[in-house]
């Protein structure tokens, strides 16, 4: 059986897939912390872990250079790519909002076209389409709770995990555009062509997501 | 360094050096070679096609995906992205009398506008076939058997053809006994292969039970199990007829020698507003994309005003190209041709007359001394160089060995030849 490849984001979600693997006897507890490399071995010679940049995660697992990955329902929803969204492995989760400052919350509604800063232009477009709403997109690669500061857009639209962050910087939540959690995904030829072993890691990691989410606590 | 524009090309593009296009016309070579033992001819449509046209075949979302044009009155053209609209245009209006069936093969670029930056090609080589006129398992198995000759054709390496129905979806859906909304959504999210939200809806949906186990289990329903595994989970009149058709299938595939490079695989989705029967991709394990992509289409003639059932595929031979692993081996003529002062009519007498042996042949252009013209070309290995001299030919072979031969010898014609 030839050895899987597994494509992991690194930032938010990296510290939730490794212990997934982890959970589901894949990596040995913690191999991935002291090490700078890019490709982790598994312990059984099953798998190995590639580390990707997230917006990069995707480009992985459609063009087959991943057979698996694991990508955030958020990127998903962006990117449109080609793949098999197959699990939720229930980890990561965090919703996509709209945001304004506080003395904008109430009239937002009424300002056309709109200027909105986000890291999901294509997500941002697609809410406002719907509501014929015309909108002007900012898109930003981080630090988007700075942008209406400074001027630079009305409001934003961005994930938030507490609202912390929206609180601090004196935005108000006007919507919610999406929920997401992590998620398992698979190239379509991969599902095919390495059928059996594919198979075997989607069952083994799904089992450990209905174990994870029957049990919270653990 | 920064390129300037003169030095690029349009994302999306390629260039193709001798060695690939040589590549790309023995694949393509291949195959419409394999198609036409089989009786299928070539046909040649416009690569600009009227908008209206495209989107007729292709359904409107698709005018997002085209390369459009305004023509001189105003009138909206596009690019096509893809041939298959294309045939049927022609079935429709000039082979419209034509006798039944009609077998008919294309070559051809396509093109696709998509955002920058996505590593996707916007134009690319494709090459297939249309099987138009024939409602029948014989047509659909003529059509798969090509599509595994087209490949072996190609010399991929490891591929497969993995082979499913749209009816099966198409029952399951129908006995989800859900609204058109709903249906809708369900749909879309198959489209988007997202089993996560498909699973999420159809438990608030309260679908009924063994239709949502099937749907759900879709990405695994793959393998020699497959059909009975299908009839098991939904048990109805259409999933029987489907797992009915594909048995026949796979006794008639085995008949025309093309069941071993095939699988029946249930999950595959391609755009069942489009395919009315039988689906198929092709799969090699280099690949992380389809090589191949087919299958039934029997509605489509009707948009065009005429109704013909149908079958094809069409092969993505860029893909093919990448599929293969190193570079193609060094290419060098089979001779170079070098001529003395007052030789040089001499030369080309030669150079024609090898060409008329079915060998290829450079013409020294550069007039440069005899010692660097067969010392650079035996380097890069050309078969053999020639100096003419007057009436005598000097041949120095790659061993660096060196005869003489007789010019009235060579331009001889083939045929009065005498043994050498």
């Amino acid at each position: 059986m030839s050895m899987v490849t597994i494509a992991i984001p690194s930032g938010r979600l990296l510290e939730g897939a490794m212990g997934t693997l982890e959970a589901a006897g894949y990596l040995a507890a913690g191999a991935w912390r002291d090490t700078r490399r890019l490709i982790l071995p598994g312990v059984d010679g099953t798998i190995r872990c590639l580390i990707a940049k997230p917006v990069d995660l995707l480009t992985y697992v459609e063009h087959g250079a991943a057979d698996l990955g694991i990508a955030g329902k958020d990127t998903l929803l962006e990117q449109a790519c080609d793949v098999y969204e197959l699990v939720d492995l229930g980890f990561g989760f965090c919703r996509g909002v709209l945001a304004f400052p506080e003395d904008a919350a109430g009239t937002w509604e009424r300002k056309s076209p709109l200027r909105i800063a986000t890291k999901y232009p294509r997500v941002t477009e697609r809410y406002f389409w719907n509501r014929g709403h015309s909108v002007d997109i900012i898109t930003m690669h981080g630090a988007v709770e700075l942008a209406p500061q400074v001027g630079l857009a009305d409001g934003i639209m961005d994930l938030v995990m507490t609202g912390r962050t929206l609180a601090e910087n004196h935005l108000v939540e006007v919507a919610e555009l999406f929920q997401a959690t992590a998620r398992l995904v698979v190239n379509r030829v991969s599902l095919r062509s390495r059928a059996d072993a594919v198979a075997a890691v989607v069952e083994r990691l799904r089992t450990e997501a209905t174990q994870r989410t029957a049990a919270p606590s653990a | 360094m920064r390129l300037e524009r003169w030095q690029q090309i349009p994302t999306g593009t390629r260039d193709l050096l001798p060695d690939e296009t040589a590549r790309v016309r023995e694949i393509v070579g291949g195959i419409l070679g394999r198609v036409r033992r089989w009786g299928y001819r070539e046909v040649t449509t416009p690569t600009l096609e009227y908008l209206d046209v495209l989107v007729r075949g292709e359904g409107g979302a698709a005018g997002d995906r085209l390369f459009k044009l305004v023509d001189r009155g105003g009138e909206l053209l596009a690019l096509r992205p893809e041939m298959t609209t294309s045939v049927a245009r022609l079935v429709a209006t000039r082979l419209r009398g034509a006798p039944l069936p009609l077998r008919l093969a294309y070559a051809g670029q396509v093109f696709r506008w998509r955002e920058a930056g996505s590593a996707r090609l916007r134009e690319f080589p494709q090459v297939g076939c249309e099987l138009i006129g024939a409602a029948t398992l014989e047509a659909d198995a003529e059509i798969v058997t090509i599509a595994v000759e087209a490949l072996q054709a190609t010399g991929v390496g490891q591929f497969s053809i993995s082979l499913g129905h749209v009816g099966f979806l198409r029952g399951l859906l129908a006995g989800l006994d859900l609204a058109e909304p709903e249906l809708e959504d369900v749909r879309a999210l198959l489209y988007q292969k997202d089993f996560v939200g498909l699973r999420r809806l159809l438990e608030t949906q309260r679908a009924a039970p063994s239709h949502v186990r099937a749907l759900l289990a879709l990405p695994t329903l793959q393998g020699p199990g497959a059909l009975e595994e299908a009839g098991r989970l939904a048990d109805t009149p259409e999933v029987r007829a489907v797992v009915e058709d594909l048995a026949a299938l796979e006794r008639m595939l085995r008949a025309s020698g093309a069941w071993d490079a095939v699988t029946v695989d249930l999950s595959i989705i391609r755009d069942f507003d489009y395919y009315t029967g039988i689906v198929f991709e092709g799969h090699t394990t280099a690949l992380g994309v389809p090589l191949l992509g087919g299958g039934r289409y029997d509605r489509l003639l009707e948009r065009f005003g005429v109704s013909r059932p149908a079958t094809g595929f069409a092969v993505r031979v860029e893909r093919v190209l990448s599929a293969e692993e190193g570079a193609a081996d060094g290419w060098a003529p089979d001779a170079v041709v070098a001529f003395e002062n007052g030789s040089r009519e001499a030369a080309l007498a030669c150079a024609r007359a090898l060409r008329a042996r079915d060998l290829t042949v450079a013409v020294e252009v550069q007039g440069r001394a005899w010692e660097e013209v067969a010392g650079e070309a035996i380097a890069r290995g050309v078969g053999r160089a020639l100096l003419v001299r007057g009436q005598a030919v000097v041949v120095r072979e790659r061993d660096g060995r060196e005869h003489t031969v007789a010019l009235a010898d060579l331009v001889r014609p083939a045929g009065e030849e005498s043994t050498s």
